[in-house]
């Protein structure tokens, strides 16, 4: 009755889009790159040699020194603003004047139709781009529904974990996309300059089935998750960030206080994973030291993290909102002290930082620099891909036509420190923002109305971290910190092939997720863990297990 | 009437003659249970409109819903309010809910009225019919297909017809319908009225609380639905309300909240604080709810007298 | 106003006299021909609906046919041609859902959900209207009316945020609680009591809305029987027994029976929002089940066949529970004939 009173019979997927679900699953699974399947499927990989072929040869694009050098695949800093800027795309991308169609995500409120941001970059670009703009929460569903009735724009732009949830999209690739390798191999790249100024090893994440299928939009940072805290409420208690796990456990005690609303911790699991030394970046698989393959479950550093999570639920130390709903609003209880420690993705500082610092300019948000749960004993940090989302041309557009959308994309790929990058990225001079003394742009009512991200995403671009003059240490704060963990960094032994997990395989995750879960919660004993963990192989794993291998083998690894 | 209706006692309330004073207990029964109710509607209600009206600091220091009004600060709905696409969007929402609801309603009635009596021909199957699609639904592809082979993206048909039939509605409106005593359709009939007739000047009137409640349904329906619009509307100044405030709603849940190593620029920099942004976008979905229901509950008048109609 | 109709003196011939329905029309006697000349205009009337759910309906319905596939949207030539060419698989979907004993696990605690709202949530908003039809100012009924249809406009993930902001660990009554110096009680994440919570939750939303449908049934019934049944001396409850209610019985049943129609579906959102705070065995339910095991998956045969399988049962229960209504001697949804 509840269901059919509203007298619309949609499908219900649509619910995981609107509660952010569809991307929150990542968080709470662990599961990073997820893994697309059907009833019969074999798997798929594409072999690293076959991708060695295709790629772009690299070119350096980068036009400014930065101030922050970041260690690879850690990205550069930019502390300061260049005082001049370069003209990187002289002639116009766009010359037979008909309207590039584009479909690309954003998270926020669409921007109006009648836009100068857009009529600006166009104008730059010679041409017109009509954006379909996507709500990057339902975009899988939308996605899922196009790709099916093989109805896409010319450009189409997908993120990385909605390809995990495309059904066949190894094979759809190649049905609806244009090959983009007779256009970018090697050094044919060359007539697209500020392409080859993209990441050779985003570039290799950008092949499927041999052949190169996208531009590639390079990761910020390596890290799928960074352990926050807030280092003013530290500081003022002169409580020292934790660099063991006893130490963490010791932060916990000391910051939570119910009585008054507080709690110590948001949601870090995923973070005391890393801390206890539990790798496996692959969808949690890693090759131990004497070539097994092993996934994270069966190690007793995971045992060991879980046990601690048991711990910290138990001694209520993680705030009840976040231990209670997904819902959870961790940044909110974050910017209020509710909560002085969370886990969440690399971008959220940025994201974050400068709202709290208008309204409580005593805040500081700092990440925990990467410790190990004991003395001696070092982290594991897990490896991001290279690559997070794509732009795929519509196939059977012409030699001409693919071309002049690939002139787009290059132009869209301009670095740091040029003209088209400021355009894209801020508008135009005077319309959306203003300079302040030091020349850095600061951005207008209208900015934030118009501005979507549209180009940025269409294009990918050597990726940089810059502050803002709200937030003036972040840059320098966020390299040096991930220039620290790179040594931690985990050396996935399949980076580089596209996975393609068979379809039962998938499936025994999310039980065992459940299970875990319960454990963590106190809903079940700790005992119950070998347990679920055998029940776990018997299930799957150790089939899954025997694909994983089989696709290093299969790859001289 | 009868005769004690005519010996009218001495009272003030609108309680018919024949019916006995209510007893202290009972009131008081009632009071407590109705004033439960209420309050446990309206103090959610509350701290939902106060938390809209407040600003970051108080929110942050608040740890998310408000309670107590610390200040008057209209952000939220300033925001909401010049975000460009909103007036847009409205436009669309009111011009496909009220085509959409009229064309519900009138398919609705008319099928309603031709499956409420039994017996005749194709009855039941055609009810079956009707009643199947209560229980199988469509695919996400196949309906995309279908809308879009009809010419129908970027058409506000695309947002009424694919949702213009609830079987539900359907039914419970039948239901009504068939309550009607049989008699009033035989003198009808006898005096040579046809079905359209019949429908017009003794049903409908007969069942204006049913329907108006049918109508508020759909216009609810139409009022509430998005999910058609992400399928089928890709033109921005085509997006209904529901939609557009979706996007406010969800505007904090950019994907590296959610673990991916990826920070969208501006996101972070825009000032709205975002849990006011999403209680304004509940009140701002409330108020056509308030507007729209006291013109359905008009119609719930008691007194509906059968009667008057036969005689 | 007119005078009403005589009224018989007993009040129960007085309700049975309301709720008498429309007279089957005799069908046996007459040749189709003879039918169609004579129901045509009635027919006619539902061509409309039928149209539009034929096109926007049931073609998109033939895509069910991927319950029987393993569904590949990218064979053949054009979409169509996937739906033709993919390859088929028989019950293999099926069996996938049926040989797991979580997915009937799952079905048993959406059956327990649906009994428990069932005797705890089907008969609160029919109280509620007849609270709300009883009382006289009209000021202060419209006033709780449009109050309380108001929280089903809130969409779950704020009515669960709101009931974590009043319930939850941190919420208005544990702090309270705590300031008093007593250990907060676990309302959001006690997997015994989720089914309270749940139903609590649903009625919270939702009771206001699903009153008015019986305010408009109740807005149907002839005052002058109330008046006759007072003259004859019948008291308020038994005018309640003798008149209201079976003024509100073809609506209840009806309702009643498309519920259990639904009985497979208890909603989605809410269990997914809230299955990780009690855990999978109280918040797994048949909807978040196959999301976990077949769409999130991309294994859209075995969302499809699960959407099969529920519309099996639906019909079996809904003719199951209208051959109950017609033991009863009710009409319920479809008539004997």
């Amino acid at each position: 009755m509840r269901r059919t009173l509203s007298g619309a019979s949609t499908n219900r997927r649509n619910f995981l889009g609107l509660v952010g679900l569809g991307t929150a699953s990542l968080a709470s699974g662990g599961a990073l790159a997820g893994c697309s399947k059907e009833p019969t499927s074999k798997g798929s990989a594409t072999t690293a040699e076959q991708a060695a072929g295709v790629v772009p040869n690299f070119k350096d694009s980068t036009l400014v020194q930065p101030d922050v050098k970041g260690v690879r695949p850690m990205a550069d800093g930019y502390v300061k603003y260049p005082a001049s800027l370069a003209d990187a795309v002289t002639e116009k991308a766009i010359t037979s004047g008909k309207p590039v169609t584009a479909s690309t995500p954003w998270w926020g409120p669409a921007p109006p139709a009648a836009n100068k941001l857009v009529e600006a970059v166009n104008a730059d670009m010679g041409g017109v781009i009509n954006f379909s703009i996507q709500d990057g929460n339902t975009y899988g569903d939308k996605l899922n529904t196009m790709l099916g009735a093989r109805d896409v724009p010319e450009l189409t732009c997908i993120p990385g974990w909605e390809i995990n949830k495309l059904a066949r999209f190894s094979e759809g690739v190649h049905a609806l996309f244009e090959d983009l390798t007779p256009y970018l191999a090697g050094d044919k790249v060359n007539a697209y300059p500020l392409l080859a100024g993209l990441d050779t090893k985003a570039w290799q994440d950008s092949v499927w089935g041999g052949k190169l299928m996208a531009v590639p939009f390079p990761t910020d940072s390596p890290y799928p998750s960074v352990l926050y805290y807030r280092k003013d409420a530290a500081d003022e208690r002169g409580i020292a960030a934790p660099t063991t796990l006893d130490e963490l456990y010791d932060f916990g005690k000391k910051f939570t206080n119910a009585d008054k609303g507080e709690w110590a911790f948001g949601d870090i699991w995923l973070e005391v994973q890393q801390i206890c030394g539990a790798g496996g970046s692959e969808n949690g698989w890693m090759k131990t030291a004497d070539g097994k393959v092993v996934h994270r479950h069966e190690t007793p550093e995971y045992k060991r993290a879980v046990e601690f999570m048991a711990r910290l639920y138990a001694e209520k130390l993680i705030h009840p909102d976040v231990a209670a709903s997904k819902g959870g609003d961790q940044t909110t209880l974050f910017k209020g002290s509710k909560i002085f420690m969370y886990a969440t993705g690399g971008g959220s500082w940025k994201e974050t930082w400068p709202s709290a610092v208008q309204a409580n300019p005593k805040f500081n948000m700092q990440a925990v620099k990467v410790f190990g749960a004991d003395k001696g004993k070092p982290p594991v940090r897990w490896q991001a891909r290279s690559a997070i989302i794509w732009t795929f041309i519509k196939k059977g557009l012409g030699q001409e036509r693919t071309q002049e959308l690939l002139r787009v994309l290059n132009y869209t790929a301009a670095p740091f420190g040029t003209k088209e990058w400021e355009l894209q990225n801020y508008g135009a001079e005077g319309t959306h923002f203003q300079r302040d003394g030091s020349g850095t742009p600061v951005t207008n009512d209208l900015w934030t109305k118009e501005f979507a991200n549209q180009y940025v995403f269409l294009g990918g671009r050597p990726p940089v971290v810059v502050g803002g003059p709200t937030i003036p240490t972040y840059a320098a704060d966020f390299v040096n910190w991930g220039n620290d963990a790179t040594q931690y960094l985990e050396k996935n032994p399949w980076d580089g092939i596209k996975v393609e997990t068979p379809s039962q395989q998938a499936a025994i995750e999310q039980p065992t997720q459940d299970k875990i879960t319960d454990i963590q919660r106190g809903r079940t004993p700790l005992g119950d863990f070998d347990k679920v963990i055998s029940d776990w192989k018997a299930g799957g794993g150790d089939a899954a297990r025997d694909f994983y291998a089989k696709v290093l083998a299969d790859n001289g690894r | 009437m009868s005769a004690d209706t005519a010996v009218r006692p001495r009272r003030n309330s609108l309680r018919p003659a024949w019916e006995e004073k209510p007893t202290l207990l009972g009131q008081f029964g009632k009071g407590t249970i109705l004033t439960v109710v209420v309050a446990a509607v309206l103090v959610p209600l509350w701290v939902v409109v106060i938390t809209s009206l407040s600003s970051e600091k108080t929110i942050n220091a608040a740890g998310g819903y408000v309670f107590l009004p610390r200040e008057f600060d209209p952000t939220a709905y300033v925001v909401i309010f010049s975000g460009g696409q909103i007036t847009d969007a409205i436009l669309v929402s009111t011009v496909v809910t009220i085509a959409g609801t009229a064309l519900s309603l009138f398919v609705t009635v008319l099928a309603a009225y031709g499956l409420s009596r039994p017996g005749t021909l194709g009855h039941k199957p055609i009810l079956f019919y009707f009643l199947l699609t209560f229980l199988i639904y469509p695919g996400m592809i196949p309906s995309y297909l279908v809308v879009t082979g009809l010419g129908m993206k970027d058409n506000l048909l695309a947002l009424i017809l694919p949702t213009a039939i609830s079987a539900f509605n359907l039914v419970v409106l039948r239901a009504f319908f068939m309550s009607i005593p049989g008699e009033l359709y035989d003198s009808a009939r006898m005096d040579g009225a046809g079905e359209l007739r019949i429908l017009t000047r003794i049903v409908l009137p007969l069942s204006k609380a049913v329907t108006a409640v049918i109508g508020l349904f759909y216009a609810v329906g139409y009022w509430n639905a998005f999910f058609n619009a992400i399928l089928y509307i890709d033109r921005n100044d085509l997006q209904p309300v529901q939609r557009v405030l979706q996007q406010f709603i969800l505007a904090g849940q950019s994907p590296s909240t959610s673990g991916a190593a990826i920070a969208i620029p501006g996101l972070g920099s825009s000032v709205p604080p975002s849990l006011a942004i999403k209680m304004a976008v509940v009140v701002v979905t409330i108020v056509p709810a308030l507007v729209i229901y006291p013109f359905v509950q008009r119609h719930f008048t008691k007194g509906v007298i059968v009667g008057a109609v036969k005689g | 106003m007119v005078s009403a109709p005589p009224i018989a003196a007993e009040p129960r011939a007085a309700a049975k006299k309301a709720k008498k329905k429309v007279k089957a029309v005799p069908r046996r006697q007459l040749s189709f021909g003879q039918r169609l000349r004579r129901d045509w205009p009635l027919l006619l009337m539902c061509l409309p609906a039928m149209l539009l759910l034929l096109v926007f309906h049931y073609v998109p319905a033939l895509g069910n046919v991927i319950a029987f596939q393993d569904y590949n949207p990218f064979v053949g030539d054009d979409p169509l041609e996937a739906f033709l060419y993919s390859e088929w698989i028989g019950f293999g979907n099926f069996e996938y859902l049926f040989k797991n004993p979580a997915f009937w696990d799952s079905v048993v605690t959406t059956l327990s959900i649906t009994a428990f709202q069932l005797v705890f949530y089907f008969p609160i908003p029919i109280l509620l209207a007849i609270l709300l039809n009883s009382i006289m100012s009209p000021r202060i009924r419209s006033l709780v009316q449009s109050v309380v249809y108001l929280p089903h406009f809130f969409s779950w993930v704020l009515v669960v945020s709101l009931f974590q902001m009043m319930l939850g660990g941190a919420g208005l009554l544990a702090q309270t609680v705590r300031q008093a110096g007593y250990t907060p009680p676990e309302i959001m994440t006690n997997p015994d009591t989720f089914m309270f919570l749940v139903t609590s939750q649903a009625l919270w939303k939702d009771a206001g809305w699903g009153m008015i449908v019986f305010l408009a049934a109740l807005a149907a019934i002839d005052t002058s029987l109330y008046e006759a049944a007072a003259a004859d001396g019948a008291g308020r409850w038994r005018r309640m027994w003798h008149i209201t209610l079976p003024g509100l019985r073809s609506v209840i049943v009806l309702l009643l029976i498309l519920r259990l129609g639904d009985a497979l579906n208890v909603g989605f959102e809410q269990f997914v929002l809230q299955r990780e705070m009690v855990g999978r065995e109280a918040a797994e339910v048949l909807d978040t089940y196959v999301y976990y095991q077949g769409i999130a998956v991309q294994q859209w045969g075995v969302g499809a066949a699960a959407g099969l399988f529920k519309a099996v049962i639906g019909i079996l229960l809904i003719v199951g529970a209208n051959k109950l209504a017609h033991r009863f001697g009710e009409q319920g949804i479809y008539s004997k004939s």
